[in-house]
């Protein structure tokens, strides 16, 4: 009973014809009341008799005689036809309740056909399968705004998973092409009978040069986890500090690749995040200005205020980015085609990450670029509230 | 036989050449789409190793236009073997569709590379044999080992690898050019005697002169060796 209680169609088709029922009992009754109050009430024959002067004594007498008394006869009319009313409603009643059950079962499984396509659909979607649409016919009701509600959302999951199975896949690719660098070249060195100190020590170099990229990667992909997790810090961060420790990271870097590294003074500016990701934000953006800087030319970090955000500035002199190109160098493993081959490349997150960084501070980040003259990344951010009072 | 190393990451692609070049292949490199296709129009390769993901013209849009095109001196198209790291089945149904002869997945041992470079290698009609065998000369190439009458022969890879394209085509009358395109890579140079010194010492090391010189034609391996 209680297992057949659960399905909404029974409950709708109980409560439907319940309700029925007890108005239509209502109804019936008040009638049934009212209807035999007034009867009682005013009775027509109003003490009225039949009477008539009969011979009595063989015809010699008369007598007056009451024949019928009208108040007794419309007594037993009125309960009769009382009786009478009562049975029919009973029996009215009885087939009601049974007719508003089937009426009731009937609607109540026209109401909710929709829903049970719904639910069909939505078992028969698999996590990795998620191109399926419930795409409910019909009238623009509540039931086709809920299943066009789960279809978009089934939309969006289908976009996150085919996202996230194309990063995996990104990854694994990434991961490999090290990681069979390794595996050739051990097996050359380990194979060679004819090995000499020399060629095991060039082998030995690949080899690290190899582990340092898959290390590099790695190191990215946690720091892509890690952003992911809602969780970043929301101090105070003056400008000028992450400017000071981003150019301190980064000088002996630059000064290795001949490139001059111009940090304006702070100007006092206070963001709100955690230091060391917005730190790695821009360190990003300086690895990869310092990359593409040729020797002897000069990588800039500008900072400052514009309309209520923060900004953070990374001029570099290099080739710059075709337009063509813009809009995909955040995306994860997006690398020109000419920075893929070149060796120390980076592991192609790290423009991806910064963007995510600026994300989770609730800032952004774009690229102003022509061909030819260099490249500026604007990381903007929002300002903190309360601003220290400038000296 | 002569193999083309297409593959962006030059430490890899060093050191597969150095691998197959071991087995006795002349190995050339190039290290993007454009070059390959380059070099492959130059020069009648027996394989490709293909990289799929490469700077410019893809890997996928090189084995589709070799497969396009006929070879301008009629020589058979070449055997591709595809390298990617993209190991699922769509990726290697795509590969084979595009006119790969093989797919194999980074990363690899190089023992099953050179055995795939010698498997598609064989699928030529009569080479379907391994090892090669003519007249007393037998050549197992997976071994390294060349025995005439049973008894091995000492070759350097280079004599090795001559013998082995002469073996593969016994009877018929091979050109020094065609000898220096198949069994030396783009580093040798083609206006040095290489190939008539290499046959020499070859010869020496051979009993009963195997190796006949077709005047105006080239080097022939009798079929009775």
């Amino acid at each position: 009973m209680k297992g057949f209680l659960r399905s909404i169609r029974v409950r709708l088709t109980l409560l439907y014809s319940g309700v029925l029922f007890v108005v239509a009992a209502l109804l019936v009754a008040g009638l049934y009341i009212g209807l035999s109050l007034s009867l009682r009430d005013q009775p027509l024959s109003q003490g009225g008799a039949i009477r008539a002067t009969v011979p009595v004594n063989d015809g010699s007498q008369t007598e007056e005689r009451t024949f019928v008394d009208a108040q007794a006869f419309e007594q037993q009319v009125n309960a009769r036809t009382l009786r009478n009313l009562r049975n029919f409603s009973l029996g009215a009643l009885a087939a009601l309740f049974f007719a508003s059950l089937a009426v009731g079962w009937v609607i109540a499984g026209r109401v909710l056909a929709p829903i049970a396509h719904i639910t069909q659909v939505a078992r028969e979607i698999q996590a990795a399968e998620l191109s399926r649409r419930i795409e409910l016919a019909g009238p623009d009701d509540e039931l086709k705004r809920l299943a066009d509600t789960f279809d978009s959302m089934l939309g969006r999951l289908d976009l996150a998973f085919a996202s996230q199975r194309r990063f995996v896949a990104d990854a694994s690719h990434e991961l490999r092409t090290p990681l069979a660098i390794i595996k050739t070249n051990l097996e050359l060195a380990l194979t060679d009978k004819e090995a000499t100190d020399e060629s095991r020590a060039a082998a030995a170099a690949v080899i690290e040069r190899a582990i340092g990229r898959m290390a590099r990667l790695t190191d990215d992909l946690l720091a892509l986890a890690r952003l992911d997790a809602p969780a970043v810090g929301r101090e105070p961060v003056p400008l000028e500090q992450i400017v000071a420790d981003a150019r301190d990271e980064f000088a002996a870097a630059a000064a290795a690749r001949n490139v001059v590294l111009q940090a304006a003074d702070g100007q006092g500016w206070v963001v709100s995040g955690d230091r060391d990701v917005l730190k790695r934000a821009v360190v990003n953006l300086l690895d990869n200005a310092v990359r593409v800087a040729p020797p002897g030319s000069s990588v800039r970090l500008d900072h400052g205020e514009e309309d209520g955000w923060a900004w953070l500035a990374v001029s570099d002199e290099g080739p710059g980015i075709a337009p063509e190109d813009q809009g995909s160098i955040f995306d994860r493993f997006w690398r020109a085609d000419d920075a893929r081959t070149r060796p120390g490349g980076g592991s192609g997150l790290g423009l991806a990450i910064v963007r995510q960084i600026a994300e989770a501070h609730g800032g952004s980040i774009e690229v102003r670029s022509q061909a030819g003259k260099g490249a500026t990344f604007v990381l903007r951010l929002p300002l903190r509230a309360e601003q220290p009072v400038p000296v | 036989m002569r193999v083309l190393v297409v593959e962006d990451e030059r430490d890899l692609a060093e050191a597969i050449a150095s691998g197959l070049r071991r087995e006795g292949y002349a190995v050339d490199l190039a290290h993007a789409g454009d070059e390959a296709l380059v070099k492959a129009r130059v020069y009648p390769y027996d394989l490709i190793c293909l990289d799929l993901s490469l700077p410019g013209t893809g890997g996928r849009e090189v084995c589709r236009t070799l497969r396009a095109e006929e070879r301008s001196d009629g020589a058979p198209q070449p055997r591709i073997l595809m390298l990617t790291a993209r190991g699922g089945v769509d990726d290697r149904i795509a590969g084979l569709d595009d006119g790969a002869d093989d797919y194999l997945v980074k990363p690899f041992e190089l023992k099953e590379l050179a055995a795939r470079a010698r498997a598609l290698l064989r699928r030529n009609g009569d080479r379907s044999k391994a090892p090669l065998q003519v007249g007393s000369l037998e050549l197992d190439a997976a071994r390294h080992e060349a025995t005439q009458h049973g008894t091995p022969l000492a070759l350097t890879p280079k004599e090795f690898a001559l013998l082995r394209y002469l073996m593969s085509r016994p009877g018929e009358a091979l050109s020094e050019f065609e000898l220096l395109t198949h069994v030396w890579d783009e580093n040798a140079n083609p206006l040095t005697r290489t190939v008539r010194v290499t046959v020499m010492t070859l010869r020496r090391k051979l009993a009963g002169n195997p190796i006949e010189t077709v005047p105006g034609a080239g080097y022939r391996l009798k079929d009775d060796a």
